[in-house]
């Protein structure tokens, strides 16, 4: 598991503001900064996803133009840098393996909501501070194998819960209750971020 | 729907596996600026971010960072610090020592094959001296078992070889000196030469000599500089009217 560098990342160093606000200058030392400091989360999460390290490289470098290029509309006071940047991430790779797979149309939409740095914005404490990284350890700990598996299909594969009952063979309620009893889990140990 | 009938769905949704009719039904409160279900997918959004950390580790591709930068026009500029100096200097070092090392094994070989060739060149000299059938031959001390020995042979156009034996090699800061000692006359030198540990020497001085005028070759021990007459008594001599 990647716990100890996504932590790393999002404690050391300067806080993400600084980070975001000299992106937004433009300054080429903060992309740098920026790869240094989320480049192996962002490349473990797509290798992860396509299963392909050549690819994985490409999509790495297209999260990075991406966050680059929209660097301008993030709140650079309030934003929370590093899950803006995992959100692109994982998505340009969900979005690609829809594409060999077939399913681009489907969902597609929502993926690229999930990609608005806006709604990263307004978050006064990044949500993974070192303090947290043992309610993550608990919460993911506490996932049962198949609420694990079924965490898993969605955020690395992109599966929709009625994807994920056909693939498993499963009925689509018992999908479901595995779904959401595992991000109740995750939303019990996370709690509450600072508030909008 | 109300927000609160929608709390269970925000981190589908930030998941992306929030299926219809649900989502539009959430769609729609963000769509009418719904500060609640707002900052609620907000805060899902972060907390899925989390599951991030499911992914196996994965060490970077080491030529990803550059192009990554380079992908927005960053070319990292290179940096020379101490340790790139000290580095730097250390390795044109070694370099330095290992070009010298060349130089000097270069010049050592140079010299051997400049002797080696020298070698066969006096060979060459010496077989044509031997098989010329103008060639003399003389013998010094012939009967003597333990003196030193010399046998002489003499070339009217090519000069005088000695061979010489039980001639031990000659002390520090001295060295044989061969003289062609014309009949009546007085000793001209005739060449420096060193012996080997077993007592050999052989020595060839080159030029016409006219053997008739010669009454003797003789060698003396002398200074390492050579003499232009001896300064001491014979240690070989090889009369040539005897033949």
């Amino acid at each position: 598991m990647t716990l100890v560098p996504l932590l790393l990342a999002l404690e050391f160093g300067e806080a993400d503001p600084d980070l975001a606000e000299r992106l937004k200058r433009r300054e080429p030392q903060a992309m740098a900064d920026l790869y240094d400091r989320y480049g192996r989360l962002a490349y473990s999460v797509i290798l992860r996803i396509v299963r392909d390290s050549e690819m994985a490289e490409d999509l790495v470098q297209e999260t990075f133009i991406r966050i680059w290029s929209r660097s301008q509309a993030f709140d650079s006071k309030k934003g929370a840098l590093g899950p803006w940047l995992l959100a692109v991430a994982r998505n340009r790779a969900i979005d690609y393996l829809r594409s060999v797979d077939g399913r681009m149309a489907r969902s597609s939409y929502e993926l690229v909501e999930m990609e608005n740095p806006a709604l990263f914005a307004n978050l006064e404490s990044q949500v993974i501070a070192s303090d947290q990284a043992s309610r993550i350890r608990e919460a993911l700990s506490k996932l049962n194998a198949s609420q694990r598996n079924v965490i898993e299909l969605a955020y690395f594969e992109g599966l929709s819960q009625t994807e994920m009952a056909e693939k498993l063979g499963q009925p689509l309620g018992t999908i479901k209750t595995w779904v959401r009893t595992a991000l109740k889990n995750l939303r019990d140990q996370l709690g509450v971020v600072a508030s909008a | 729907m109300n927000c609160s009938e929608l709390a269970g769905d925000y981190e589908l949704y930030a998941l992306g596996v929030l299926e219809e009719p649900d989502r539009g039904e959430l769609r729609e409160h963000l769509s009418r600026n719904c500060q609640v279900c707002t900052a609620e997918v907000r805060r899902a959004a972060v907390r899925v971010s989390a599951l991030s950390s499911l992914a196996p580790e994965a060490e970077l591709p080491k030529d990803l960072r550059k192009r990554v930068l380079a992908s927005v026009g960053i070319h990292p500029q290179f940096r020379w610090n101490w340790m790139q100096t000290w580095a730097t200097i250390a390795a044109c070092a070694v370099l330095g020592m290992f070009w010298v090392e060349h130089l000097r094994r270069e010049r050592i070989r140079e010299v051997a094959l400049q002797d080696a060739m020298q070698q066969v060149k006096q060979s060459e000299e010496v077989l044509a001296l031997l098989n010329s059938p103008e060639t003399i031959v003389r013998v010094s001390s012939e009967g003597a078992a333990q003196p030193p020995q010399g046998k002489v042979f003499l070339n009217p156009k090519r000069g005088v070889l000695l061979l010489a034996s039980n001639l031990p090699p000659a002390p520090a800061g001295k060295i044989y000196e061969m003289w062609v000692i014309p009949a009546g006359g007085a000793p001209i030198p005739a060449g420096l030469f060193q012996t080997e540990t077993n007592g050999t020497g052989v020595h060839l001085q080159k030029g016409p000599i006219d053997v008739a005028s010669t009454g003797a070759i003789a060698v003396t021990l002398e200074a390492a500089g050579g003499a232009p007459q001896p300064t001491s008594q014979p240690i070989i001599v090889t009369p040539l009217k005897n033949g």
